[in-house]
């Protein structure tokens, strides 16, 4: 992630507590870059697409979405996201509670580049939240497309 | 859309129906066996009538033929004698004598033939006086010897004697003319009667053919409407079934959907319980040496409350909080686990209980040894056609709950038995261990409930789960314990599995 432009870590999660472990994880793996969080999907889409700072519009990111979201459900921003538009190509991150066969194969359909099982475990959910930061620290993040 | 409880209804009105019908044609039978029965009778009496005034007739005709015949010898008798009185030959001779004998032989026969009659027997004295007068008359004429005077005499004599006759034997006659009349006209009204006998029998025939004919048409269509609503009824009710069972199997996705949202919701905080749980616990390690740095520095500095705080109070509400969120964790797991289960599409196979009861005993041989426990499998144990890992985890499930629950100071022993019941298999998991009280039969199948000591890992889980397989396999399961003395637990599996249909997973 060390890019001319700083990538953006966009975390879509209702849950305030898991938002805060992942962030904090994160940080202890040594990710710096900025994290902007929401806990909905119609204020996410928002700032995704229309936000002058957004991602559409303003440099690369990378998203991690919970897949159980108050107003909507996380496939559904998956599907928008990897359909066509400016963000088909951005990385989405999908961490959630289910480990449900059916939902996992369901998001790499639609295109999710990597899922994970939050576990329950808080060993184990450091453990794999500072592995994703030390993940997001080596993968090459594409341009958004103008 | 018919009510299902109005078949028996119409089962019920197609019985009387039927027992209505059954008398009416009973009775029409009884009806028209009498007639003829009575037909039979009266043509028989009519005939036996008819046959009795022919003969009446007859007689009649008899009577009067003697009567004739009488006549006719008088004649004879007459002319014999005034013959002998001109020539006295013996041939005139033999004439008279002849009707003489002709006359006594039919005046005979007359008093037999009108025996039954008072009116015709009253003449008889007359007949047989004036016969008698005529045959000493014609035996004195022709006698040699007589002379005409004489003769004259005993002639004047005889002649008065036929004359009578001739009269009585009119009046005679006339009599039995009559009663010739009413014999033909009796006969005739016998006759008519038998016609008539005939006839009404016939036309009561007709009247009851004609009824029954009516009564089976009326039956027959009775009946075939009464088919055709229990067809209508019979299709309704397959209607009625399939969407119970659709509603069946909705609430039961619906229940199973439920479960897995609520314990995907609730391990969603968990996450959080036990992440900020761990932090806490890094916290509370450094505040903790921290404490311990300064004590040793200056050990005026930490009170005795602050030092207890660091060293036990925390690290102790922590290790709390640790393993009931790690007990929840596991509830939620085990829930999750059985809407999975319940979610599973079960795949119907032919399956040998001996040989997978034997792999289930080799898998557990390791801690069935342990414990000091035998495992005994009944040989010969029936197959049946159903889920292979539904049956595998009830009874493993069974076999190992066994070998958990053992009476100490009892060496453990767990039998499989099982036999076919018509087109049941009926499957017992037999151990003498502990047993569970009475009280808990019921109870030990609910989920997170459990019975007698709590010595044993578990979370009330594996009965649950055995339960709700088995009432998917169609199946029951059932329990026969006695506290200290053994549990038997037995399920009770169709045949053959019939996967239910129009499900949607």
């Amino acid at each position: 992630m060390t890019k001319d432009q700083p990538v953006n870590i966009i975390m879509i999660e209702d849950d305030e507590g898991h938002a805060r472990l992942i962030e904090k994880n994160i940080r202890r793996a040594g990710i710096s870059n900025n994290i902007k969080h929401f806990t909905d999907g119609t204020t996410a889409l928002s700032f995704l697409y229309d936000a002058p700072d957004g991602p559409a519009r303003n440099g690369p990111a990378l998203i991690l979405l919970d897949l159980n979201l108050p107003d909507m459900s996380g496939t559904d921003i998956l599907a928008r996201i990897k359909g066509e538009g400016p963000l088909k190509r951005t990385p989405v991150v999908v961490l959630t509670t289910t480990d449900d066969k059916v939902e996992i194969q369901r998001c790499y359909d639609l295109g999710c580049n990597v899922y994970i099982t939050k576990p329950v475990n808080y060993e184990s959910f450091s453990d794999a939240i500072r592995q994703l930061g030390l993940f997001l620290s080596v993968i090459q993040v594409p341009d958004v497309e103008g | 859309m018919v009510a299902a409880d109005e078949l028996p209804k119409v089962a019920g009105i197609e019985a009387s129906v039927e027992r209505r019908f059954n008398r009416i044609v009973l009775g029409f039978m009884a009806l028209a066996f009498t007639a003829v029965l009575a037909m039979g009778l009266a043509a028989g009496l009519v005939m036996a009538l008819n046959q009795r005034h022919v003969g009446w007739v007859g007689h009649t005709y008899q009577v009067e033929r003697q009567i004739s015949i009488m006549r006719r010898s008088l004649s004879d008798v007459e002319a014999g004698l005034w013959e002998n009185e001109f020539d006295g030959s013996a041939f005139s001779r033999e004439r008279a004598h002849a009707g003489v004998a002709e006359l006594n032989k039919a005046i005979a026969a007359i008093d037999r033939l009108t025996a039954d009659n008072p009116r015709q027997q009253a003449r008889l004295p007359l007949l047989l006086a004036a016969s008698a007068q005529i045959g000493q008359g014609s035996a004195q004429v022709a006698a040699p010897g007589g002379t005409a005077a004489k003769d004259g005499q005993w002639l004047g004599a005889i002649t008065q004697s036929v004359d009578l006759i001739r009269q009585i034997g009119t009046a005679m006659l006339a009599d039995e003319n009559r009663l010739l009349d009413l014999r033909t006209a009796d006969q005739r009204a016998s006759a008519a009667s038998f016609y008539l006998v005939l006839a009404l029998a016939g036309g009561l025939l007709i009247l009851i053919g004609l009824a029954s004919i009516f009564v089976i048409r009326r039956y027959t269509a009775d009946l075939s409407a009464s088919r055709a609503a229990l067809r209508s009824l019979n299709e309704n009710l397959e209607v009625v079934v399939q969407e119970r069972t659709v509603d069946l199997q909705r609430a039961n996705e619906e229940i199973q959907r439920f479960a897995y949202i609520v314990s995907h919701d609730l391990r969603s905080p968990l996450v959080n319980v036990m992440g900020f749980t761990a932090e806490l616990d890094a916290a509370a390690r450094t505040i903790t040496e921290m404490i311990d740095k300064v004590e040793e520095a200056a050990p005026e500095l930490v009170s005795k409350d602050a030092g207890l705080a660091a060293r036990e109070d925390l690290p102790e509400a922590i290790r709390f909080i640790r393993t009931s969120t790690q007990k929840m964790d596991r509830l939620i797991n085990a829930i999750l686990r059985l809407s999975r289960e319940g979610r599973r599409t079960l795949a119907p196979e032919r399956v040998d209980i001996g040989a997978l009861v034997g792999t289930i005993a080799d898998s557990m041989k390791h801690r069935v040894d342990e414990v000091g426990a035998a495992i005994v499998v009944q040989p010969g144990l029936p197959s049946l056609t159903t889920d292979r890992l539904a049956l595998e985890q009830i009874l493993s499930n069974l076999i190992e709950n066994a070998a958990k629950y053992l009476q100490p100071g009892r060496p453990g022993k767990i039998e499989v038995r099982g036999h076919t019941a018509g087109n049941r298999i009926i499957i017992d998991v037999a151990d003498n261990g502990r047993g569970i009280e009475a009280r808990d039969h019921q109870r030990v199948f609910d989920l997170f409930r459990r019975s007698g000591a709590q010595d044993q890992p578990g979370e009330g889980i594996g009965l649950a789960h055995v339960r709700a397989l088995a009432y998917r396999l169609g199946g029951t399961i059932g329990l026969r314990s006695e506290l200290g003395k053994g549990a038997t637990f037995t399920v009770n599996l169709p045949a053959a599995y019939v996967a239910e249909q129009g499900a949607s997973t």
